[in-house]
């Protein structure tokens, strides 16, 4: 390969001020490896959470809502031409129930994008062991489609959640309630439901979640124990939960749903507003530390650069006296600053990787948090070196125009 | 006249720092194909300040300057670049290599600007040209550590490497012992005679003056007296 003269030069000057050259690419180096690393560490953390926040939410429920009086609901009371103006409007109860739900639960589960459906009846009720009374709630689920989905054994303290579909009038409960009723596995509990409704229930397993507060309300049953409990029949639903195939595409499979159903559905973005808030928080802060570290690697070649082309300025007369245009001296110049930028970008790959590496391998232990959660994801590479490239060409063009316009006379006239 | 290699007309220049100073007043003069000639006068008279005009490096003068039938005033400077790169050799006052590069890469570098010959080959002739002044031995040495008279010599070499129309010296042997000198003189005189290069040098050296085909005197930015040597190709041009 033939090199041109410019590379030859531009290498030359690189090369006899190494020391200039070396930490030049070291700020590049330290700007994209800390890109790689934070951006690592932001996307294994996100999606950490997001798993998480899909242990105890599936990506879309479908419920029942109660809904704000309208005029369309007046219209089917009182059907003739007339006016109606509806003042003060009120939410009106509606039945908290489902209509049909296998039959909608049949019609959702032929969506490809689809993964799991299950429907649930969610009661709220009122523990009772002696003369201690706790309120919290009951899930009746499948609890096999609801381990499939929530993967329900991993958080399985004692028991076997099996022995629900098992034994009648079976509960498991969490690790909260067990402590605050001192009950343990084989122990027998009241529970007793809004209606009035009782039934002495076995406790055939505890769980423990990460969420305190769940651990101290809910207790999963079978949905036909709950159905009974609440005193409604087999097609009583009070929730359908989807999971999809890519939990991304919630949204827009959630609003699908909800003109397919007519009924409320909502999406774990929606669901986790607060989560992806923070997400929000926290890429605005990365960004703005990576945007400063970028900046000072271009200061950095800037610098360098410019002390370079005023060292050399006699010698940019000479090239020029010699017949290098304006446009080759630039290319000279520039193309120092593309080899800083590469060479420390290339090494900054290399270091933010191994970075990466190493703290996702250190040792957390922190409730379901083993490890570090780092991600290893190649566009974050290839971001990181157009960024880099893109700071060392800005930084390095303004010395370059200005060695281009260097007057040979001027200097070398002394 | 396609066989006359340079010519100015008119050509004036002002400085302005610190205080407005006319350096150069109406210079005319043609230099034919093949010609060696010299300027001389007294120091401080305009004669650097010419040939920097004459090469095409100072661009800021009144008058119009032909190259080799071209006219050159008032040409974009990348285009000027590329004029010098081709058809003119320049040797400064100052010697002035390129430090970090070793005295055969210095005399390579124009022709790897200009690209006509492969690297292998320019670097054939840029040891040649080492030679022809003998500093072939310093051909891998840093520029830098060089003696003033062997950068001098180095730094005409460069001059020659791509065998220009033109060759321009601004007291070319000011560093050179008379030996040398000789070399050099001799060189040029060749160059001249043999393969048709025409050379325009600045010099005190009045020997150097007297040998060459024409003197042009000057004295206060004005052309004093333009005399032929032997009677050979003498023009007159006031
Ligand atoms: N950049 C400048 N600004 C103002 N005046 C200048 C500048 N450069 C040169 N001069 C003046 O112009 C005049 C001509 O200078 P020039 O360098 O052409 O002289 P010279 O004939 O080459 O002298 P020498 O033989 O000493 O090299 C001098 O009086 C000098 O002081
Ligand atoms: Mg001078």
């Amino acid at each position: 390969m033939k090199i041109s003269v410019n590379t030859e030069i531009a290498l030359t000057y690189l090369s006899s001020r190494k020391k200039q050259t070396v930490v030049a690419s070291m700020g590049v180096m330290f700007g994209i490896s800390m890109f790689i690393f934070m951006q690592s560490l932001m996307k294994g953390t996100n999606d950490y959470f997001e798993k998480m926040s899909f242990t105890n939410t599936p990506h879309i429920r479908i419920f029942n809502e109660n809904k704000v009086a309208d005029n369309h609901m007046l219209r089917s009371f009182i059907n003739d031409q007339s006016e109606k103006i509806l003042t003060n409007p009120k939410q009106l109860a509606q039945s908290p129930g489902i209509t049909n739900p296998y039959g909608i639960i049949d019609q959702i589960r032929r969506n490809p994008k689809i993964a799991a459906v299950t429907p649930q009846v969610t009661g709220n009720v009122i523990y009772t062991s002696g003369s201690v009374e706790l309120p919290g709630n009951v899930a009746g689920v499948e609890i096999d489609e609801e381990d499939k989905m929530f993967d329900v054994q991993t958080n399985m303290i004692s028991g076997n959640l099996h022995d629900l579909n098992r034994v009648h009038n079976s509960i498991l409960i969490g690790k909260g309630i067990a402590e605050k009723l001192s009950l343990h596995t084989g122990d027998n509990l009241t529970v007793r439901a809004g209606n009035g409704n009782m039934l002495v229930m076995r406790v055939v397993g505890v769980f423990s979640t990460t969420v305190k507060q769940l651990d101290e309300t809910k207790s999963y049953a079978n949905i036909s124990t709950v159905q009974s409990l609440a005193g409604k029949d087999r097609s009583y639903v009070t929730e359908i939960k989807v999971n999809l195939v890519n939990y991304n595409d919630a949204p827009a499979v959630a609003r699908d749903l909800e003109t397919i159903t007519g009924y409320k559905s909502e999406d774990w973005v929606k669901a986790n507003e607060q989560l992806k808030a923070a997400f929000k928080v926290r890429a605005i802060i990365l960004n703005s530390v990576i945007g400063v570290i970028l900046l000072v690697a271009g200061f950095g070649i800037y610098n360098i650069l410019n002390m370079t082309i005023y060292e050399k300025i006699k010698e940019i007369a000479i090239l020029k006296a010699q017949g290098f245009s304006g446009r080759a001296v630039t290319s000279i110049f520039l193309q120092q600053a593309i080899y800083i930028g590469l060479m420390g970008g290339i090494i900054g790959l290399i270091v933010g990787f191994s970075l990466t590496f190493m703290v996702s391998r250190i040792y957390i232990g922190a409730g379901t948090l083993k490890y570090l959660p780092m991600s290893f994801h190649p566009p974050h590479y290839i971001q990181a070196l157009t960024f880099g490239i893109i700071t060392t060409i800005a930084a390095g063009f303004f010395p370059a125009r200005k060695a281009s316009k260097v007057d040979p006379v001027t200097i070398i006239r002394g | 006249m396609e066989n006359i290699a340079l010519k100015a007309s008119g050509i004036t220049k002002y400085f302005y720092d610190p205080v407005k100073m006319q350096v150069l007043k109406d210079i005319n003069m043609e230099v034919i194909k093949g010609e060696f000639v010299s300027i001389v006068g007294k120091s401080g008279c305009g004669k650097s300040t010419l040939l920097y005009i004459l090469s095409t490096m100072d661009t800021d003068y009144e008058g119009t300057l032909t190259i080799n039938g071209e006219n050159t005033t008032g040409q974009s400077l990348n285009n000027l670049a590329r004029i010098r790169n081709e058809s003119i050799g320049f040797v400064f006052q100052f010697h002035y290599l390129l430090p970090d590069f070793s005295c055969l890469k210095n005399v390579m570098i124009p022709a790897l600007r200009l690209g006509k010959l492969s690297p292998k080959e320019i670097e054939a002739a840029a040891y040649e040209k080492l030679k022809m002044f003998g500093v072939e031995d310093q051909a891998l040495k840093k520029a830098g550590k060089l003696s003033g008279g062997q950068q001098q010599r180095v730094a005409i070499a460069r001059a020659l490497i791509n065998n220009p129309a033109i060759i321009m010296g601004d007291e070319p042997t000011g560093n050179l012992d008379s030996k040398n000198t000789g070399i050099v003189f001799d060189l040029f005189m060749q160059l001249s005679k043999e393969y048709g290069q025409t050379l325009i040098t600045v010099t005190h050296d009045e020997d150097f003056a007297k040998r060459s085909d024409r003197i042009i005197e000057m004295a206060d930015g004005e052309i004093k007296r333009i005399a032929g040597n032997n009677g050979n190709k003498s023009q007159n041009n006031k």
